[in-house]
């Protein structure tokens, strides 16, 4: 993959952190308010959950590149319905939770979520990844 | 007139939408993997492009994804 592709996935997974923990001091302050140290955990849990759900897609793509055509698409696929299983396994885990304040959580999830989708547009939109390699 | 049941559904109803939560995005990342194989196909030397492409695809159906299968936590 090009260095301007490198530089893409490096700058989305930097800025993205940057957004998700920003949503995670902002929602972390909205859950403490409205329900104590329950809403805060919740709050940290889901913007934890989203950091680590959304980079990997990031990742898996960014190193599934460096790789011949079938591996790319096996690591992109393949890590995929990996996390997505393992989403569903960490969801039913917390579900049940008595330290979880669902609609807390479930709110920083969706916020930065569509923070991450928002600079994820954006930085592949502004790239300029050229079509011979370096 | 006497209500008859000709069908009954019993167990728990948000397995049906962990279900859908599922399908469509499959079909949805199914897609975008398809279609960006054909294109490279035709025209191996954009693969570099059409990843970074297919990478914004795979993010916003995963959203749907990852969106749905949260929702218990609100529906329960």
């Amino acid at each position: 993959m090009s260095k301007a592709a490198n530089n893409l996935f490096r700058r989305v997974l930097t800025l993205g952190s940057a957004l998700i923990g920003a949503i995670a001091v902002l929602g972390g302050l909205i859950g403490y308010l409205v329900a104590g140290t329950d809403g805060l955990t919740s709050a940290l849990i889901g913007a934890a959950l989203t950091l680590v759900f959304v980079s990997l897609t990031a990742m898996s793509v960014w190193f599934g590149s460096k790789l011949p055509l079938g591996g790319f698409f096996g690591l992109v696929l393949g890590g995929w319905l990996i996390k997505i299983i393992g989403f569903v396994l960490v969801i039913g885990a917390l579900k049940g939770a008595d330290f979880i304040n669902g609609p807390v959580l479930f709110f920083t999830l969706v916020a930065a979520i569509l923070g991450t989708l928002a600079v994820d547009s954006v930085a592949a939109l502004k790239a300029r990844i050229p079509v011979i390699g370096d | 007139m006497d209500v008859t049941n000709i069908a009954a559904l019993s167990g728990n109803l948000a397995v049906v939408g962990y279900g859908l939560a599922a399908v469509g995005p499959g079909i949805g990342v199914g897609l975008v993997v398809s279609k960006t194989i054909e294109s490279i196909a035709r025209q191996p030397e954009l693969a570099a492009k059409l990843q970074v492409t297919m990478w914004l695809g795979i993010a916003f159906t995963e959203a749907l994804a990852l969106i749905g299968l949260a929702t218990p936590f609100i529906f329960a």
